[in-house]
Formats: structure tokens, C-alpha cells, sequence
């Protein structure tokens, strides 16, 4: 399998449909003999001459003006605003024009151009050579708006861009061109405008990103892996028309949602996003926004530049807060809290079967992974967490716990008591009690020796438990086990 | 239609007098049907000379959906129709003038010799849109001729706020290209000054600019006083030497001009008529021809 860059997509694409059809000419500055800024012509200019690969005098208004004029004539031109951040000058022949013009004239008139251009931040380019316009245009009905990420998408969607018979903005994250490198199928591979994909699948949350975002987002969906948070991942691919159905597909089976974007917080994607979620009421509890503060740009400087911008250490502590995030009363499930008795402990409702242990054990494994310091030992010198997780059952007074192991499950069956606090036992760090199972349902409360461990983290812990082990039942039930004694929630 | 729009049948009127010698004479040097144009909201005249049948000129007028030019969807003088190779116009003033540009653009490209008209104010000639688009057809030498109606006012402002100049002719030598100064109250002027310049245009010799220096008898729009802004009588003591029709009247016998006045009151009552008892759109279509 051939791998090419973004940069390197881009300029196939370019190429070949220059080839394919004669009616393609590319316009912009510097994209003749210097072959772009960015090198997304390079090679085009010998290859299909100064008709057809045309360098245009700094005006980013009459580049986009002459672009909506030929491709009103019948031409297919594809316009190169260098930054994106020069693109404002070319916002009325956008919106204004290419927009509206199939509208206003009732199909009669149609126009069917691409600008392209290259938005984001990430290198040090300053406020005008960094920013991210996407929400000023897809909020243009009349134009689609798409943003690849991927080198394949970016050839895939700039093929059907071109080929579309309404203008295109095609945004190119300036910093995929030469980080992002990929499999991009040979030839006339195009990938519809209008379709999400799917970069990773989860089931604890969705994240809706696009640009060097999803990347960023996908390497924080792998570190939450190794922890027992398993993120699912959607690439928006195109922004305007919004693929609502694949958006909300994902919602449906996660329940939770994190967008991530580069681009300033208010009015940005984000808040359509969350509105969209929000209106079709598949979410268990509110969504969170992984954005660039509302700075009037990114600045130059280092340390500052890094601060304003999300990465995957942002987005995986926004995933970790929204996994966290107890589900509302009013939503089928209870409402756990945190209760400050002096062994800080935290309590959840999980829904269980009465035969259990192997099921629970499982799910102890998992949270203790997830939460390592509820699996540790405490002492003076430091905290010790443990490799492996040995759990010490305590089964009542005929089975009562050894005093080993690195964590005490407490489990006195169906005539314990509801609800009880678990001791945390010497050398431990936490100690997890299972309270009677009753119409499907027990409490189930977390221990914390509170020097080593603090009550967000058992709450954590608590969150994971409950996660593994009601997904763990879902799969028995779905797949026809005989563990379905639970009254239908 | 002035009368229409002020008695509330219509919404919105855009009145020409004054600019009927610049449209009709650029139209009139034009083959219809082959070049292009990107028209002065003005330009009702060349829009006759071009083929528009006055019914549909009355159904933009009341801006009904049957309106081949904007469907409804935009208010009267908003011209367009691909088969007239008129380029649908918006309301900035003057976007259309780099559309016109890249619309030569592709006649150069495809080689079919036409060429494009692109008419505008002198109000809207002030904006970066025009000089951006004269340079780059100036480079690239091609095929079209800039159009300047120059009646002096800007709605309101008068030509002293607007630019600094008596005219915009001497603009042309700025883009290295040809101006030619014209009577644009004299058809047959208008009419040499753009055959000229399509002649030079299809030779390939690239963009002519041609500032038409004109009278805007009455107020901007249906929606102005130009009372507020400036002396009605002045205005009207400029007919005699002015006004387009007065002086086209002159080119013919008295006879020939009464009848033609006659025939063409009767055909303008009729497609008013007839327009304006065209229904009025159905809201379930309002997003059609949002996307293809």
C-alpha cells in the first residue's frame, strides 16, 4: 500500500483532474512557478502551462470574484487562498455570490467552483497566518464546506469538489500537509461530501473533530484506552451539509459528547453540534467543548500559542470529565454522590444480576487498571500501586476476608443489606462493597483510605466499575446467555 | 413601473431614465445571444435591446416566482438569464464586475471570440472590486469592456465625495489599457465607442474602458427622495440636451416616433397587467435550488 502526505494527496488530485478534464484551471498567488506556498501546485505549472495554472495578483477579492465569473461560464476553477486567514477578503464573492447564485435564480444560474485554502494554527504563524474560519462559512447555506483530514480524504474531497455542481470550500490544515501521512487508494477514489466517517469506534463517548483536531483526538481516544475508556472517534469530513444521521448514529449508542475543535469556543461548530445532539436528545448527560478560548487570535509566542490551543492532553481530560459525569435524575438511572464519612467513599447504583462475583471480579479488574491508585499501598515513604490486581473476597462471616490481596471486595449476597460502607483493610488502598441486588439493581460502594486516594478518583473508579460492568451484562443479554434474570430498565 | 411601485403594487423600481442611451447602445453593438453581459441595475435598455420579452421584465418587477430572472427571489433590476448570457446580478454594487471578468476569462479560455459587457455606476466604480477586476483583465488582456454610468450620484453623494476627478476615463491609462470618454445621453455614440471596443476585445487585444457620462433624472430608487439631496429643477432644465429619448426621438421622423411610443405604452400596460396577475410563490418551495 502506497502512502502519500496531505500535501502530496492534494497535488495528485489537482493533477489528475487537470488531466481528466480540460474545463479544471487552478488560480492563486504563487502557485505557478513557486508552486504554492504550501507546494500544493508544485509541478502543475510545467506540466499544464500558464493558461491553466494561473498566478493572480495579491487581491483575494477578485480571486474569488473571477472564480464565481468562470465557473458561471462553464469552467471548473479551483482557487488557492494561500492563508486562510486572507480568505475574509473573499467572503462576499463566497457568501454573498456562490452562495446564493443557483438559489436566486432558481437553478438557472449555477456555480460550480473550489477554493481551497489552508487554516489552523500549531507552528508559531502568528494571528494572521494561523486561524480557523470554518464557522463563518458554514453558516452559508448554498455552499459546502468540507475539511479533511486524512491524505485520502483529502484527495477523495477535493476530486468530488470539483466535480460538484455548487461551490466548495475546501479547508486544509496547514499542519496535516506534512505530518499526516496515509494510504491513499490509486486513482479515481472519491469520497462523497456529506459523510462522516467513523476514525475509531467506542462506546463510552463520541467525539466529533476534524483537521489536525481528530488526530489529536484519536491519540488521546489511545491513551484512555489503556485506562478502560473506550472513545469512539467521528471525522466530520465535511462541515456544511452536516452528516446529522452518522453524527447521531454514534450518539445514540455512546450517549455522551465531546466536540473538539481548533476554532475560538462561541458560535463556533461546537455549539451547532451540541444544539444538534441536544434537539434530537440522545445524550445522557450534557456535552462538553474541547475549543480555542475566545483570544481575538492566536498569538506567536511559544508558551502562549500552546496554552489557547487543544491537544490530546486537553481532550483527554474534557473525555475524562464527561465519562465521569454522573447521568441526571430523570434518566432511568440513579444518581450517585460522593458521601464524606471518614473513609472517603462514593456510591453508584449498578445494575446487576443476582449471580454476580465473576461479573463484578471482571469489572473490579478493569477499574482498578483504569484507577491504579485505588489498587496501591499506602504508607509514610510513598505510594506503592500495584502490577496486578488480587482481590481479597469477604463473603461473611463464613468466608471472611483473608487480609491479602491488593484490593477487598465485600459481597454478603442476597441477605446482606442494602447499603453499607466497606473498611479500607491495612495495606490497601480501597475496598468495594456490593449491597443486596434488588429488581436488577445494587449499590455499590467504594472505600478510600483518603491519605493515598482522593474521593474524584474512587468516583472515577466507581464510573469504570459501573461501565464494564453493565456493558458486561449487555453483552450476556445480547448474545442470549442465561444470566437474564434482571427486570427489564 | 415608477408609478406602480410608488402606488404600492410593486415592491421596489429602479428607474433608467436618463441611462437608456449607454444600455441600449452597448446592447445594440453586442450579438445577442453570443457575447455577455453583466449588467447595470440601470440597464433595462439593453436588456429589451438583448431579448428580454417585457412580460418577464413586469414579472421581475413584481417579483414573482415565474420570473425567469430571480424567481422571486430577489426584488425588480436584479437581471440575470443564462439564455439571454446575461449573469445573474446581486445587490453590492458592483460584485458582478470580477464575475463579467471571469466570465472573458472563459470566452478567452474556450476560444469562442465573444465578449462581455460589464456596466456599473460611478458609485460603484470607487470600490476595490473594480480596480481589482480592471487590473486582472488588463493582464491577462482580456475580451471585455468596462462599462462606467456616469451620472455623478451616489443615491445621495455627490460625485465631489465620491471621487476626486471630473471623470474616470483617464482611470484606464492606470491599467494600461484604452478609455474612451462618450455622450452616454447619445445612442449612436454609446453604440461606436462599444463596437470599437468588442472590435479591439475580439482581436485580442484586451479591455476597453468606457466611461458614458449621463443624467439620473429621477430619485436613485422607488425608496429615495432625492429632494432631500438635490435641485429638482436643475435636473429637469437638463432634458432638453440630456435625456436619451428626446434626443433618439430627434433620429427619426415625428410620425415613425408617436407611433412607436404608442405601440410600446400598449405593450407595457399589457405585460404589467398580465404580471402582476401571475401568482405569487408557494411557500413549500421556498428552499428549492439551495444545493443542485
Amino acid at each position: 500500500m502506497r502512502e502519500l502526505s496531505v500535501i502530496e494527496a492534494i497535488r495528485e488530485a489537482l493533477g489528475e483532474e487537470m488531466a481528466r478534464d480540460e474545463r479544471v484551471m487552478l488560480l492563486g498567488e504563487d502557485i505557478g512557478k513557486l508552486g504554492g506556498v504550501f507546494r500544493a501546485t508544485e509541478g502543475l505549472f510545467d506540466r499544464f502551462g500558464p493558461e491553466r495554472v494561473v498566478d493572480m495578483p495579491m487581491a483575494e477579492t477578485v480571486i474569488a470574484g473571477v472564480t464565481v465569473g468562470l465557473a458561471m461560464r462553464g469552467l471548473r476553477p479551483v482557487a488557492e487562498i494561500q492563508f486562510a486567514d486572507f480568505i475574509h477578503a473573499s467572503m462576499d464573492h463566497l457568501v454573498g455570490e456562490a452562495a446564493k447564485i443557483r438559489w436566486r435564480t432558481g437553478g438557472d444560474w449555477t456555480c460550480p467552483m473550489v477554493l481551497r485554502t489552508a487554516y489552523g494554527g500549531g507552528f508559531r504563524g502568528g494571528p494572521y497566518h494561523s486561524q480557523s474560519v470554518e464557522a463563518y462559512y458554514a453558516h452559508a447555506p448554498g455552499l459546502k464546506v468540507v475539511a479533511p483530514s486524512t491524505p485520502a480524504d483529502a484527495k477523495g474531497l477535493l476530486l468530488a469538489a470539483i466535480r460538484d455542481p455548487d461551490p466548495v470550500l475546501v479547508l486544509e490544515h496547514k499542519r496535516t500537509y506534512r505530518t499526516i501521512r496515509g494510504h491513499v487508494p490509486e486513482g479515481d477514489v472519491v469520497v462523497p461530501i456529506g459523510r462522516a466517517a467513523i476514525a475509531r469506534e467506542g462506546r463510552d463517548a463520541t467525539v466529533l473533530a476534524y483537521g489536525m483536531m481528530l488526530h489529536e483526538s484519536l491519540a488521546a481516544a489511545e491513551t484512555l484506552a489503556a485506562e478502560g475508556i473506550d472513545v469512539e472517534v467521528v471525522d466530520l469530513r465535511t462541515l456544511l451539509p452536516l452528516d446529522r444521521e452518522t453524527i447521531l448514529a454514534s450518539l445514540a449508542k455512546t450517549r455522551r459528547l465531546c466536540v473538539v475543535h481548533e476554532d475560538t469556543v462561541t458560535m463556533g461548530l461546537g455549539a451547532e453540534l451540541c444544539t444538534l445532539a441536544a434537539e434530537a436528545d440522545v445524550l445522557d448527560v450534557p456535552p462538553v467543548r474541547v475549543a480555542m478560548p475566545d483570544v481575538p487570535g492566536i498569538p506567536v509566542d511559544d508558551n502562549l500559542e500552546d496554552a489557547v490551543l487543544p491537544n490530546r492532553a486537553t481532550i483527554r481530560e474534557a473525555l475524562v470529565r464527561l465519562v465521569t459525569r454522573e447521568v441526571a435524575r430523570g434518566r432511568g438511572e440513579a444518581r450517585a454522590y460522593d458521601a464524606a464519612i471518614p473513609q472517603a467513599s462514593s456510591i453508584v447504583q449498578v445494575a446487576l444480576p443476582v449471580e454476580h462475583t465473576r461479573l463484578v471480579l471482571d469489572a473490579i479488574a478493569t477499574a482498578a487498571r483504569a484507577v491504579p491508585k485505588c489498587n496501591a499501598t499506602f504508607s509514610w515513604a510513598g505510594i506503592v500501586e500495584h502490577e496486578d490486581v488480587v482481590v481479597d473476597l469477604d463473603l461473611g462471616p463464613s468466608s471472611p476476608a483473608a487480609g491479602r490481596g491488593t484490593i477487598t471486595l465485600v459481597d454478603y449476597g442476597a441477605d446482606g443489606s442494602d447499603l453499607a460502607i466497606p473498611f479500607v483493610r491495612p495495606g490497601q488502598t480501597a475496598a468495594v462493597r456490593i449491597g443486596a441486588v434488588r429488581d436488577g439493581r445494587a449499590y455499590v460502594a467504594c472505600a478510600v483510605d483518603h491519605r493515598a486516594v482522593d474521593g474524584a478518583d474512587a468516583g472515577r473508579f466507581l464510573a469504570a466499575f459501573k461501565r464494564t460492568a453493565e456493558r458486561s451484562l449487555a453483552d450476556v443479554d445480547s448474545a442470549g446467555g442465561d444470566v437474564r434474570q434482571l427486570a427489564p430498565y | 413601473m415608477w408609478r406602480l411601485a410608488r402606488a404600492g403594487r410593486a415592491h421596489f423600481a429602479v428607474p433608467c431614465s436618463g441611462h437608456e442611451a449607454v444600455g441600449a447602445g452597448y446592447a445594440l453593438a453586442l450579438q445577442a445571444g453570443v457575447d455577455w453581459v453583466s449588467p447595470h441595475y440601470r440597464d433595462l435598455a439593453a436588456l429589451l435591446v438583448l431579448g428580454m420579452e417585457p412580460r418577464d421584465v413586469m414579472l421581475c418587477f413584481f417579483s414573482r416566482p415565474s420570473d425567469p430572472n430571480a424567481r422571486g427571489r430577489q426584488p425588480y433590476a436584479h437581471f440575470g438569464s443564462r439564455r439571454l448570457h446575461v449573469l445573474s446580478q446581486q445587490g453590492p454594487q458592483p460584485n458582478h464586475c470580477s464575475h463579467g471578468v471571469g466570465c472573458a476569462w472563459g470566452s478567452k479560455l474556450l476560444g469562442d471570440g465573444s465578449v462581455s459587457v460589464i456596466a456599473f455606476g460611478d458609485g460603484g466604480a470607487q470600490k476595490g472590486e473594480v480596480h481589482e477586476s480592471m487590473n486582472v483583465a488588463a493582464i491577462h488582456r482580456l475580451p471585455c469592456i468596462f462599462v462606467v454610468h456616469r451620472n455623478g450620484w451616489t443615491q445621495s453623494v455627490k460625485r465631489a465625495d465620491q471621487y476626486a476627478t471630473e471623470t474616470l476615463v483617464a482611470r484606464a491609462a492606470g491599467y494600461g489599457i484604452p478609455g474612451i470618454a462618450v455622450d452616454g445621453s447619445d445612442v449612436e455614440a454609446m453604440y461606436a465607442a462599444v463596437a470599437e471596443a468588442a472590435d479591439r476585445a475580439r482581436a485580442g487585444d484586451g479591455p476597453t474602458l468606457i466611461d458614458a457620462d449621463c443624467v439620473r433624472f429621477l430619485p436613485n430608487t422607488s425608496n429615495d427622495d432625492d429632494s432631500r439631496y438635490r435641485d429638482r429643477g436643475e435636473l429637469e432644465a437638463l432634458r432638453a440636451t440630456r435625456d436619451p429619448l428626446l434626443r433618439a426621438r430627434a433620429l427619426v421622423d415625428g410620425a415613425l416616433a408617436g407611433a412607436i411610443d404608442a405601440d410600446n405604452e400598449r405593450v407595457a400596460a399589457d405585460a404589467a397587467e398580465w404580471a402582476e396577475a401571475q401568482p405569487l410563490g408557494d411557500p413549500s418551495t421556498v428552499l428549492e435550488h439551495a444545493y443542485a
